[in-house]
């Protein structure tokens, strides 16, 4: 199967003026201006597959955006080759921008003082959906996004979790075989997140659409994406499962245990007692969590179940943040 | 394309509609400043004439001005001066619908909406005040017509153009506020370009601020007589169009290559 998105060696740079703090900085400014370029995005290459849900990770201003905006075709790269859905976005035009949905989690392009319908039936015309069509997705839109009273209430009136369900309706009527989706649950109570990874799942399966997303919420990324980019000071650092790259990166398995209420021959548990088969994180009896090397876990597991009694016992990745936190702090480079 | 213009004027009427008393203020601030440059100088012409202008000549002359002004005054500038700073541009560019289409139905739907009201209140001034009223002329309405869509064409080209300079400067509605000011005097909003110190009028036409008003006013009160001089006055209506179309192009392709697209 052909690749729906293709970036080869994508770069940006910007150009941004330099003022040194102060009026004679601003003066300088102003009459001979000094411009320093920074390099958003650098030669970053990746391929994606159609019906492929794609998470780009990375702390701020770490070049997420700005791939997806030139994805997407708003900016124009400073060098390399992108090709999206067929097209090259800058110059793909019309027949292009049918093919993609772009939303900004921070920037909303439902009409603020209208209804919400109102801003579906312009995108209707500007898309030329024909009736029949524009009635059925909206009927579907609305059901998979359970959005049925809000369609006629002015759009300043709506929660932002509504705002964000009927930004996806606007963007997904004319049925984009890939969406771009810039941060789309930023700022959402957890019930609004959850509602709408669902529908990005249901919409995938159904309708097999592409998905790129920015987010800085795990939970986006460990329910949604089967696949992510971890881009930082604009290099792309990791590109791959999520799994195999907490593999790589997290040396480390935590065991979690409840202990039974007496020790195996009535010791008492103490946390010197667990040092000796691995690092303590945390002991508050009956509860604790050990971190051992991750290919020690099932022995290790195997003789803390002989030494104590044990009521329960789970072998656990590190959380996902910590992971990505380590995966940042020490480049994922360094681990191959 | 032209469902789509009907969407958006669609839309943009029924924004307008949440915002009547801005309507208002908005029809007032138009008719206001016309109307304060007649009082003065209804007063100063008295009984007499100036430079052939007697007070029914700027009766007429500033009604014209009052409901041509409306049909050809552009604020593209601000929108997108916004639309480029708060990265509003970011989804227009998204769709498969240039931005300026938006724009330009923002206008219609602007336009039709406070020329109408201006053309019924001039309408039942006439009825009682008869200096107001215009020689019935359908020919010249015609090509008055004509110079209206070509100075309003101008004048968003002028607007956009102004409003695309945000991509590099935050100064861009500045430039904008500077050119009203200029246009105030040269488009002869606050007076005949037959009554400024020739030095001034020069300027006024060999720039494009007489083509942007005051050629499509003299040209409904009669005063731009003559096949040579309507001619005249079309084809410089004409050339800086295609000057002004140029200038957005330019800016356009050159702004959105250096487009930051606001935003991590």
């Amino acid at each position: 199967m052909p690749s729906i998105v293709t970036a080869e060696q994508l770069s940006k740079t910007f150009q941004v003026k330099v003022r040194d703090p102060g009026l004679r900085g601003a003066l300088r400014a102003l009459f001979r201006p000094r411009y320093r370029d920074v390099h958003a995005v650098r030669d970053v290459t990746f391929r994606i597959d159609p019906g492929e849900i794609v998470a780009f990770l990375g702390p701020n201003g770490a070049g997420k955006t700005t791939t997806l905006k030139m994805l997407a075709g708003l900016l124009y790269p400073t060098g390399g080759r992108v090709e999206v859905a067929g097209f090259n976005p800058w110059t793909g035009g019309p027949p292009f921008k049918r093919r993609i949905a772009l939303v900004l989690g921070n920037r909303q392009q439902l009409v603020w003082d209208l209804p919400p319908e109102e801003t579906f039936l312009l995108n209707r015309a500007i898309y030329d959906i024909a009736e029949g069509d524009y009635r059925e997705r909206l009927a579907e839109l609305v059901t998979l996004l359970e959005l049925g009273d809000v369609l006629q209430k002015p759009v300043r009136q709506l929660s932002l979790g509504e705002r964000m369900k009927c930004e996806l309706v606007a963007s997904l009527l004319h049925r984009p075989p890939l969406l771009f989706l810039d941060e789309p649950t930023l700022g959402l109570d957890v019930t609004a997140q959850d509602a709408i990874r669902r529908f990005l799942i249901e919409y995938r399966d159904r309708h097999g659409a592409t998905v790129l997303l920015t987010s800085h919420y795990m939970q986006d990324v460990t329910a949604l994406a089967s696949r992510v980019l971890m881009i930082n000071r604009g290099r792309l650092l990791y590109d791959g499962a999520l799994e195999a790259l907490v593999a790589r990166i997290a040396r480390t398995k935590r065991i979690e245990l409840v202990l039974g209420a007496g020790g195996g021959d009535g010791n008492r548990v103490t946390a010197e007692a667990l040092a000796a088969f691995g690092a303590v994180k945390s002991f508050r009896f009956p509860n604790a969590v050990l971190e051992v090397p991750r290919e020690d876990a099932p022995t290790t597991s195997a003789r803390l179940l002989a030494a104590f009694s044990v009521a329960d016992l789970s072998i656990e990745d590190p959380p996902i943040e910590e992971v990505i936190r380590l995966a940042f702090a020490r480049g994922v480079e360094e681990e191959e | 394309m032209i469902r789509r213009y009907a969407a958006l004027i669609r839309n943009a009427w029924l924004v307008d509609l949440q915002y009547r008393a801005s309507i208002v203020l908005w029809l007032l601030w138009g008719v206001t400043e016309p109307a304060i440059a007649l009082g003065i100088w209804w007063a100063i012409a008295g009984d007499g004439q100036i430079a052939g202008y007697a007070r029914a000549d700027f009766a007429r002359y500033f009604f014209a001005v009052m409901l041509i002004n409306q049909l050809t005054i552009a604020w593209d500038s601000w929108y997108l001066d916004r639309w480029i700073r708060d990265g509003e541009l970011n989804f227009r560019l998204a769709r498969p619908l240039h931005p300026a289409h938006e724009a330009v139905a923002e206008n219609i739907a602007y336009k039709a909406r406070t020329a109408s009201v201006i053309l019924v209140v001039w309408l039942l001034v006439a009825v009682a005040w008869p200096a107001v009223r215009l020689p019935f002329a359908p020919g010249r309405w015609a090509i008055t017509a004509v110079a209206v869509l070509l100075a309003a064409a101008m004048r968003f080209f002028i607007s956009f153009t102004t409003g695309l300079l945000a991509f590099w400067t935050t100064r861009a509605t500045a430039i904008m506020e500077l050119h009203a000011g200029v246009s105030l005097f040269l488009a002869g909003r606050i007076a005949p370009l037959a009554l400024l110190p020739p030095a001034v009028a020069g300027v006024a036409g060999a720039l494009w601020f007489r083509s942007m008003l005051a050629f499509p006013v003299d040209l409904l009160t009669g005063a731009v007589q003559g096949t040579d001089a309507i001619v005249r006055g079309l084809v410089w209506q004409i050339v800086w169009l295609a000057v002004w179309v140029g200038a957005y192009r330019l800016a356009w392709v050159r702004g959105l290559r250096r487009y930051g697209a606001v935003g991590g």
